[in-house]
């Protein structure tokens, strides 16, 4: 083609509408179109998904039920540890991905070219975080197909149960983003800080009691005291609740818990979005929006 | 006309080392850029180019003054000034893709986020790939494309928005000298036919002398000079001198012009392909001009051509960087 027939296609002004939602999915396509470009870590991703619910199968045979059952979990340590296990991986994507994923587009220079299309930027954000979420839907899935189905877990999916859990879910994950959100504007601006919100991820993760009840912390008061600083120690809580003990919503703790991330989500939003405006507006006031 | 662009007092700081030293990026600069018109910044590395590309694309917000890019604030509305600029900024190298998508990909992921409808934009993102040899490739990742390949990809994403202002940052850096060339070529045409307004940086003063209707020096931070390139010949020019192109002995043509009362001295003798140029400096241009030829001729040498020499491009560049020194 030469630059004449070029031209010619650039003679004619065509109307464009503006659509948030075809530039989201425009997102989310090049997000999971990267992720599938890397086969063998997807391939590995869901093999050691497989490994980890055979693990906790082996781990909950030496565990003693009657203690578990003391802890008011029933005594299948299996579906314990599965209710943690499977929502865990979305508290990482909350507060690690989209931080981490800034970081990669600044640092390979694409932000920049995101930046200066009509895109909102917060839709850009959003759908930056799509990939992690999806990577833990498979995983959430996966792992709750293999302990149920495969290893005959009890958890209890009446409709009532699975529509409290999706509400818990649900605020477990706005919650979480919204720290996410702070993660993300204080890395975007100072470059630095990914490995604090990775530790800020692992203790989450070990105070919440993915893989232990919460009350063995009763011998350390102020580690439990800073555990329920955590929205996802309410979420772990009152999914367990509903999916192990088959709680419903009259049931007062899951009533708490339900607040408890209400007033998380509430408090937490607002003040990840301003963190997030105010990063990106920083990094354009000091020129460093790429660092190549 | 209308302006395309506009400045006014625009200053931009950054921190320095350490962020107790503030340093000048872009000091007071104020341009207004016609519609449709080539624009050039030159300058030195430093010199606040690729700062103020960035301030009018909306990337970096200004300190001090104002810009407008299409009419809109680039601080109020830069929403609505991203909607009318394309940008690219060739020093990356190549580097500013989504190296695990394809090249096909890459500008579809684009054109979406630039609101292009779907069939119009597939019939651009096949037209530029094949434009820029990269018909065959488009589905390969581009992390297996050399840097003047990435380099052709980011050109096409520029260009698929159809933009009506260009902001181009080093557009034919790691580009091979046909590809430069091409691309060129298809630059000029897109501002001469189409009347897109093209405000470029560059290094190549060449290129800049090429293209530029008119060409910013910046040095500093600072606009210190803005004309045509012959305007800024003229303004920098520090002798009166004539440019003799000919056919025959240059030795000859040296005793001869030696000889003359009119010339005060022989600046440069360069050999070109079939004939030499003689730049020498002269009491009088127009009694040179017609002087050269006629004695020229009595001595059996072939004039080709006279004219006042002015500086070229680069010269002016060192002209203007030296006096700032």
């Amino acid at each position: 083609m030469n630059r004449l027939e070029v031209l010619k296609l650039f003679m004619v002004e065509e109307k464009r509408t503006k659509s948030s939602l075809r530039q989201l999915s425009a997102v989310v396509w090049s997000q999971l179109k990267m992720m599938l470009a890397y086969k063998s870590w997807l391939i590995m991703d869901l093999l050691s998904t497989f490994a980890s619910v055979v693990m906790y199968y082996f781990v909950g045979m030496q565990v003693d039920p009657t203690r578990l059952s003391q802890s008011g979990w029933g005594t299948s340590y299996l579906a314990f540890s599965l209710v943690g296990v499977a929502t865990s991986n979305y508290l990482w994507a909350c507060l690690t991905r989209l931080s981490h994923s800034i970081q990669h587009e600044i640092r390979g220079g694409t932000l920049e070219t995101i930046a200066v299309t009509p895109i909102n930027m917060f839709i850009f954000f959003i759908g930056l975080t799509a990939r992690g979420y999806l990577v833990s839907l498979i995983y959430l899935v996966g792992v709750f197909t293999v302990g149920v189905y495969g290893l005959g877990a009890k958890l209890s999916f009446t409709p009532q149960s699975l529509f409290l859990f999706i509400t818990l879910f649900v605020l477990m994950l706005v919650s979480n983003q919204a720290l996410g959100l702070v993660a993300a504007g204080i890395i975007m601006v100072y470059k630095r800080g990914d490995p604090l919100v990775f530790i800020l991820a692992a203790v989450n993760e070990f105070l919440a009691g993915v893989l232990y009840p919460l009350e063995l912390l009763k011998r350390f008061p102020a580690v439990q005291l800073l555990s329920m600083l955590f929205p996802y120690t309410y979420a772990l809580d009152g999914m367990r609740r509903v999916l192990i003990l088959g709680a419903s919503i009259l049931d007062l703790k899951v009533l708490t818990d339900i607040v408890v991330l209400g007033v998380f989500s509430i408090m937490l939003v607002p003040l990840g979005l301003k963190t997030l405006a105010w990063g990106y507006n920083r990094i354009r006031r000091e020129g460093t929006t790429s660092s190549y | 006309m209308n302006t395309a662009v506009e400045t006014e007092n625009l200053t931009k700081y950054f921190k320095g080392d350490g962020g107790k030293e503030r340093i000048v990026a872009v000091d007071h600069v104020s341009l207004s850029i016609r519609e449709g018109e080539f624009f050039g910044l030159l300058g030195p590395n430093g010199a606040g180019k690729t700062t103020l590309i960035k301030i009018l694309c909306t990337l970096v917000i200004p300190d001090e003054g104002t810009a407008r890019v299409a009419g809109f604030d680039v601080v109020k509305d830069a929403e609505k000034v991203r909607e009318c600029i394309g940008w690219l900024h060739g020093e990356t190298g190549g580097r500013a893709l989504y190296w695990r998508l394809s090249a096909r990909d890459n500008l579809k992921f684009y054109a979406y986020l630039q609101n292009i409808p779907k069939d119009v934009a597939r019939r651009r993102i096949d037209a530029l790939l094949e434009f820029f040899e990269l018909d065959k490739d488009a589905d390969r990742l581009v992390k297996d494309f050399s840097t003047g390949m990435k380099m052709r990809v980011m050109l096409a994403r520029t260009l698929l928005s159809n933009a009506p202002i260009l902001l181009m940052d080093e557009p034919t850096v790691g580009l091979d000298a046909t590809g430069a060339i091409e691309t060129r070529r298809l630059l000029q045409a897109l501002c001469r036919e189409l009347h897109k307004t093209i405000v470029f940086t560059t290094h190549n003063i060449f290129e800049a002398e090429r293209l530029c209707d008119r060409i910013a020096v910046m040095n500093k931070g600072r606009v210190i000079a803005v004309d045509t390139p012959l305007r800024l010949s003229e303004i920098t020019r520090k002798y009166m001198g004539v440019e003799v192109r000919f056919r025959g002995s240059a030795e000859e043509a040296v005793r001869i012009l030696e000889g003359l009362r009119v010339v005060k001295r022989i600046i440069s003798v360069e050999s070109e392909e079939d004939h030499t140029v003689i730049r020498a400096e002269v009491r009088d241009e127009e009694q040179a001009l017609s002087e050269i030829p006629k004695v020229f001729s009595l001595n059996g040498l072939r004039t080709i051509g006279v004219q006042v020499a002015l500086p070229n491009l680069e010269e002016v560049f060192l002209s203007l960087t030296d006096e700032e020194k």
